[in-house]
């Protein structure tokens, strides 16, 4: 597994499975629920037994839904703006701490190689944010997100320059 | 995320981008800043407003002269977005090295009913 920064504002992860692009797509999407992390770090629910589900196509959403005494609760924590079998998918990601309207971006990647299936993961932040959040007033889209996303990397350099200064 | 958003503001603004720019290598007087990003007194009052209620910069008064400003950085802001991108990284490593294991098993299953066929 590999983790490359980033732009600077975005987590990145890949791995390789043995295993074609849409047979990859299939088990990542359909099964979600066989290989989500179990615990608080990954579900609300914690402790308790709940399932993670993944409505495929556009506007799908992907929900936790957790038992309990008075019936099931539902927690959607994405919704996907891309659904494209054997290729890639994307999410609007909502973390169960987030204002409500804060957004994230969870890109999703399936390329093929010699030996299987290179999944990446793109968590992006800020640079990902709508274009009527307020830290876009004045900026537009790709450009906003590239500019932003260089100039932090070399802030993220320097600071760690001084910081060993200090 | 508490407090990302003011974060964000700050720095949607090209100007305040080079401000902290500056400031990360070390404190600087206002008359100085000015220069520097080559705009009037009363925008720069403006700007470093904003950086202040949002975290990004603390004023202080230099020593010996109450009447000098100095605006110093804080790394607050700055490492809480970094500590946001590690939490996630640490999350998503967890996730895919299970989904791997998955797959992997999954495959192993496959292969055995196939040697039975």
């Amino acid at each position: 597994m590999t983790t490359a920064p980033g732009p600077g504002d975005a987590a990145s992860v890949t791995v390789l499975v043995p295993v074609d692009p849409e047979a990859a797509f299939d088990a990542f999407t359909r099964e979600i629920d066989q290989w989500w992390g179990h615990g608080p770090k990954f579900r609300c629910g914690g402790r308790r037994p709940s399932r993670i589900t993944l409505e495929p196509g556009v506007g799908g959403r992907l929900i936790e839904t957790i038992p309990g005494k008075s019936g099931e609760k539902t927690v959607e924590f994405g919704r996907i703006t891309a659904f494209e079998p054997g290729e890639r998918l994307a999410l609007e990601w909502r973390g169960v701490n987030f204002k409500p309207g804060e957004k994230t971006l969870v890109e999703v990647l399936f390329r093929a190689s010699s030996s299987g299936t290179l999944v990446t993961v793109r968590h992006s932040g800020w640079s990902a944010l709508p274009e009527d959040h307020p830290a876009r007033h004045g900026h537009v889209g790709a450009d906003f997100s590239r500019f932003i996303g260089a100039w932090w990397a070399e802030l993220m350099t320097s600071l760690r320059l001084h910081a060993g200064q200090a | 995320m508490r407090g990302l958003d003011a974060a964000f503001a700050a720095l949607s603004d090209p100007t305040r981008r080079r401000a902290i720019r500056l400031l990360i290598q070390g404190p600087r007087r206002a008359g100085e800043l000015a220069a520097d990003l080559d705009v009037r007194a009363s925008a720069l009052t403006r700007h470093l407003r904003v950086l202040r209620e949002s975290g990004f910069v603390e004023e202080q008064r230099e020593d010996g002269d109450a009447r000098v400003r100095v605006y110093r950085l804080r790394r607050e802001p700055l490492e809480a977005l970094r500590g946001w991108i590690d939490e996630v990284e640490s999350f998503w490593s967890d996730q895919l090295a299970s989904f791997q294991r998955h797959v992997e098993r999954r495959g192993a299953r496959a292969n055995r009913s196939k040697a039975r066929r």
